[in-house]
């Protein structure tokens, strides 16, 4: 874990001081190394293509993806197509989180069914996502049902195992407690499974939210659901290059922007969480 | 588990960005409205369908037909662009399955009506008992060894003059065992050579010319638009295999469900009536082909211009069904010859 807190205070220095002293300098450079990283890369690729090292014609410069990128900004198809797997993303992320935390809670609230369906998780669980293609071409084709049920099975397993894993967390001293004071069931998740288990559905969340954008694109390329996913695949067999890879870069920075969100909704459902203060008392 | 700083504060900022951007993403998507989900390839091209006076009065069937984005079915997206399909009853939606892996499924589970499917593809459906049938011809090479839309590449420099030259080496091609390989091994045994050692490599097309040309590959089978790029990349083509099997051999068909032809034989037969004057018509009109590729491939203007179109007959060519399918029984990735008389 990393130890660049940036706020801890030396002893020495007691008193009453603004907390905001000296982080604002070291927020920046982390910035801009960030910035200098992306610089390297986007330079090293334009360069190993403008030089010829990599073939241009499949590894296009840079500026010439971006440019292609810039040219699509301006075209109702690529808004279309944005639209489509972002809503695929969405919709199938959210079943999957609905249906993962109640089989979760369920489950991991009775000691049986835990045990009884144990095995059953564990056999189903790496079960790749994809080998379900065949079926759901078969019973939706094209139609945004078969990214659907990609999406949600892969999402799903994410969800319920960290959820499984946050309910046996609870502190069984707690859950007694709440028990002698006669607190029925649906109070007992409320008031004492919740916020145990809630850190583990926000990490559930960050990885379903990842899992279920590589699925959708994935459901897009191969089955041809309409999406980027599909555009991706229609340019190659164009042979558009450029836009080929244009497309990914759009790909990459849509699993950029979930996985900040992502951390952003964990800050937020988590601000009373011990891992996600600074203050330490 | 003390101080851990997983987030900060300028995630938060990159963050506000990312949302306002998304925010305002999120927007300009919803005026553009409409998510139906089987539009043309490039969801622009909106086909015009006006009705006509005549076709007012006419009960409109709505029919799904599975195709690939590839130079084959430019015919069917100018049929319904010219109302061919609409004149005869048919209301179009075109679905653009990635790959062509997804039709034939489609059509036997019912989610098409028709599909699009190279012909040997069809003949291994057949002898399954899928209960398929062709409706029309889908495609078919020119009888130009030279100028076709199809072609077996090798590097200028590779030794490989002729197909003979191809025993004992790798060549890539789309799919094991099927229209590709078969096709290549009669060109191979024509020329007097074995085809049996030959090793085939199942590669994507657009990455079949980028691994001939690194080498990782001693030949390649392209279709347009990678026969066009193969020789941008100075390969050299053998010659198509399809013409080098058989001249204008009829690369694939439209198909349909036997049941569903059973029990609809006047679509089928408005179907058939429709694509038949959509391949007449793109066979006669290169530059109509040329410029709906536009609408529903990638490709860029340069490249429509420079791709060998393939021939469009209106007539299924019965001799190179049986032809396809002994070349599979020869293959081994057939037993027998099935009946055929459903594809002909």
């Amino acid at each position: 874990m990393s130890s660049a807190s940036a706020t801890l205070e030396s002893p020495a220095t007691s008193g009453p001081k603004p907390r905001t002293r000296s982080r604002r300098p070291r927020r920046s450079r982390g910035v801009w190394l960030g910035i200098v990283g992306v610089l390297i890369v986007l330079v090293g690729a334009e360069t190993l293509s403008r030089t010829g090292i990599v073939n241009p014609d499949f590894l296009p410069p840079v500026t010439e993806m971006y440019a292609t990128l810039f040219q699509m900004l301006g075209e109702g198809w690529f808004w279309e197509s944005l639209w489509l797997t972002l809503r695929g993303w969405a919709v199938g992320l959210g079943a999957a989180m609905v249906l993962g935390v109640l089989a979760g809670f369920v489950i991991g609230s009775i000691p049986f069914l835990r045990a009884f369906t144990n095995s059953t998780i564990e056999f189903l669980r790496p079960i790749p996502s994809v080998a379900l293609i065949p079926l759901v071409v078969l019973l939706w084709g094209t139609q945004p049902q078969s990214a659907f049920v990609l999406v949600v099975y892969a999402a799903f397993w994410q969800v319920l195992v960290q959820v499984l894993y946050g309910v046996a967390d609870v502190d069984p001293v707690a859950r007694d407690t709440a028990r002698s004071y006669q607190f029925g069931p649906l109070r007992i998740a409320r008031s004492v499974i919740y916020p145990t288990a809630l850190p583990y559905i926000m990490t559930a969340f960050r990885l379903a939210a990842a899992v279920a954008l590589i699925l959708e694109i994935t459901a897009e390329l191969v089955i041809g659901v309409p999406g980027l996913g599909r555009e991706i695949g229609i340019a190659q067999s164009s042979a558009a290059v450029p836009e080929t890879y244009a497309l990914v870069i759009v790909v990459g920075l849509i699993g950029v922007a979930v996985n900040l969100m992502a951390r952003f909704a964990e800050k937020k459902m988590l601000w009373w969480h011990p891992s996600m203060r600074s203050e330490h008392s | 588990m003390r101080h851990i700083t997983t987030t900060s504060a300028r995630t938060k900022a990159a963050f506000v960005a990312v949302a306002a951007i998304g925010a305002l993403t999120l927007a300009a998507c919803s005026d553009s409205g409409s998510s139906d989900t089987s539009e043309s390839a490039s969801g622009e091209a909106e086909m015009s369908e006006e009705p006509t006076e005549d076709t007012m009065a006419m009960e409109m069937t709505a029919i799904t037909v599975g195709v690939i984005p590839i130079v084959d079915v430019a015919p069917i997206y100018i049929g319904v662009s010219e109302g061919y399909f609409e004149e005869e009853g048919l209301d179009v939606t075109l679905e653009l399955a990635q790959g062509g892996a997804a039709i034939v499924p489609g059509v036997v589970s019912g989610q098409f009506q028709f599909g699009f499917s190279n012909t040997t593809s069809l003949i291994l459906g057949v002898s399954n008992d899928l209960g398929i049938e062709a409706v029309a011809s889908g495609v078919a090479a020119t009888d130009s060894l030279d100028a076709d839309f199809a072609g077996v590449m090798v590097q200028a420099d590779s030794g490989i003059e002729s197909p003979k030259d191809l025993e004992g080496k790798s060549i890539g091609v789309n799919t094991l065992n099927n229209i590709n390989t078969s096709t290549i091994n009669q060109m191979v045994r024509d020329d007097g050579g074995d085809p049996s050692t030959i090793t085939y490599v199942e590669l994507a097309y657009p990455d079949i010319v980028p691994a001939v040309v690194s080498g990782d590959i001693d030949a390649g089978q392209t279709v347009e638009p990678f026969t066009t790029v193969a020789l941008g990349q100075d390969l050299v083509n053998l010659g198509s295999n399809f013409v080098a099997t058989s001249p204008g051999l009829m690369v694939a068909e439209y198909f349909t469900g036997t049941d569903y032809a059973a029990e609809n034989p006047d679509i089928v037969a408005a179907f058939e009536a429709a694509i038949t004057k959509s391949l007449d018509y793109a066979n006669s009109n290169p530059d109509a082909v040329r410029a709906a590729l536009l609408d529903y491939t990638s490709m860029d203007e340069a490249t429509t211009q420079a791709v060998t179109l393939p021939a469009w007959p209106a007539e299924i060519d019965g001799d190179t069904v049986d032809l396809l399918a002994e070349l599979a029984v020869t293959d081994g990735f057939l037993t027998e010859v099935p009946d055929l008389s459903a594809l002909k």
